[in-house]
């Protein structure tokens, strides 16, 4: 027998488990469902190190190879190093080295990379709304009223805009991504019968 | 004027829009709406020492957003003592979740262990979700600091979502998408969301079927949160400058529209 297919085999019997789990009430079933779990999550955090660990190979043969880039590899393997040396050594406590890096370093960064969206969402706003097409009128009729009802200025111009944005929101919106999800949910039941009856294999 | 100065115009534009108004420090509250104060009854009919159970679900990058919904909603639990129960299924959430949960619990001298407590992270959210169902105590046998739950006061009567009142999520993405379709699905739990404002049209399918009880969302969100509590934070001190960068973007589209009429008007001359 093949590891492939042991690989197969097991996908299977726990998908046909955890499906089947759902309607039974049974100690034993509810014990293996928890035990299940636990090994869902171990396999995941093990997974959390080898992402890790690959992440810090690959930049580690950058900076043997020493070329203009290599600072930002220098960066990723400091940083890397020091958020897991530091946090075995001190712990991640209120205190610790680990928070203190969290808090001054990565933090700050993430919410400046973050906050230059603003500049790009204008910038492509004075772009992407021209109305170039009947399709485009809707959109950025729409993209106003959304705007303007949701911002404070807009219920200074007129009470029934916030009123008007709400009904955008609620009924033409709601009704596109409610397509939209009955799509993705159909689409997640097909492929995860595919999986447990070994038709899709991409996984191996 | 060339594309790129244009772009450098509506950068320091925003710059200016975001930037002036911060200074002004003006108090702009608008009306509340009702998705907001759905949220707001849901939390206020609770009665004392219920279980609220928060889940810091964001990242550091959307803390600006995220801070003052998350600051709001805590300071309802604790003016209506409600137990808090804090949990992280983002690993990036977890400390500040307990930032935020420390400082309010410190104003309001909540008992650790009592009143609240804060378990940290759990790797695999859909895992972590499903296993709470079972049991808290087993998924969580420490605390972010690592004390034992089990002998812990609040863990006394709690022992998974059937002793949980109301779960509220406070995410920057589609965890909430999780927390509905295994807790709400499976284990019929109340779950209320709270969001940055560009992931709350992705909830409202949820909230007109009534799988979530309450959404409140993005700076706005908070400031009318805020407003229902008659208190003053980060949501009503930063909705003048939104309200104002979100006036020039509107103009920003005004302006594209009107360039691209005399460039049409042009060409057919």
């Amino acid at each position: 027998m093949t590891i492939n297919r042991v690989a197969i085999i097991i996908a299977f019997v726990t998908g046909i488990f955890m499906l089947v789990q759902y309607f039974i009430d049974a100690v034993v079933v509810n014990n293996l469902y928890k035990t299940l779990l636990d090994y869902y999550q171990i396999i995941f955090a093990i997974t959390m190190i080898v992402g890790g660990l690959t992440l810090l190979r690959v930049h580690l043969r950058k900076l043997v190879r020493f070329d203009r880039h290599s600072i930002f590899s220098l960066a990723t393997v400091t940083a890397i190093l020091f958020m897991v040396i530091s946090s075995i050594i001190f712990g991640t406590g209120t205190n610790s080295p680990y928070q203190w890096a969290f808090n001054n370093i990565q933090a700050p960064m993430q919410a400046t990379t973050f906050s230059l969206l603003a500049f790009f969402v204008a910038s492509a706003a004075y772009r992407g709304f021209r109305v170039r097409s009947k399709p485009a009128a809707v959109l950025a009729i729409a993209a106003l009223i959304v705007l303007l009802g949701r911002s404070i200025f807009g219920e200074m111009i007129s009470e029934h805009l916030p009123s008007l944005a709400g009904w955008v929101l609620n009924n033409p919106s709601v009704a596109a991504k409610r397509g939209i999800l009955v799509g993705i949910g159909l689409g997640s039941v097909a492929t995860a019968l595919r999986v447990i009856l070994g038709i899709e294999r991409s996984y191996l | 004027m060339n594309a790129t100065n244009i772009r450098r115009l509506i950068f320091l534009v925003i710059l200016l829009a975001v930037a002036l108004p911060l200074i002004f420090n003006i108090d702009l509250t608008g009306r509340v709406t009702d998705e907001t104060r759905q949220m707001f009854d849901n939390i206020e009919m609770l009665q004392s020492h219920s279980i609220l159970m928060v889940s810091f679900d964001f990242e550091a990058s959307s803390i600006a957003e995220v801070r003052p919904l998350a600051e709001a909603i805590l300071e309802h639990a604790c003016r209506k003592e409600l137990r808090v129960v804090g949990v992280s299924l983002f690993a990036e959430g977890t400390a500040l979740g307990e930032q935020m949960l420390a400082q309010v619990a410190k104003k309001h001298q909540l008992q650790y262990g009592v009143d609240y407590v804060y378990l940290g992270f759990r790797p695999q959210y859909v895992a972590a979700i499903l296993a709470m169902g079972e049991s808290i105590v087993d998924e969580y046998p420490a605390d972010y600091f690592g004390n034992a739950t089990a002998v812990m006061p609040i863990f006394r009567d709690l022992k998974n979502y059937n002793q949980v009142d109301l779960v509220v999520s406070i995410a920057d993405g589609s965890m909430p998408t999780y927390w509905t379709e295994y807790a709400v699905a499976r284990y019929d739990v109340n779950l209320e969301v709270a969001l940055t404002a560009s992931m709350a049209t992705a909830f409202y399918p949820y909230l007109s079927s009534g799988q979530i009880k309450g959404l409140t969302a993005g700076l706005k969100g908070a400031a009318e949160y805020e407003s229902l509590l008659d208190c003053k934070g980060g949501g009503r001190r930063g909705m003048f400058a939104q309200s104002v960068s979100q006036s020039v973007v509107i103009l920003v589209i005004i302006a594209g529209n009107v360039v691209e009429y005399f460039n049409r008007r042009r060409k057919w001359k």
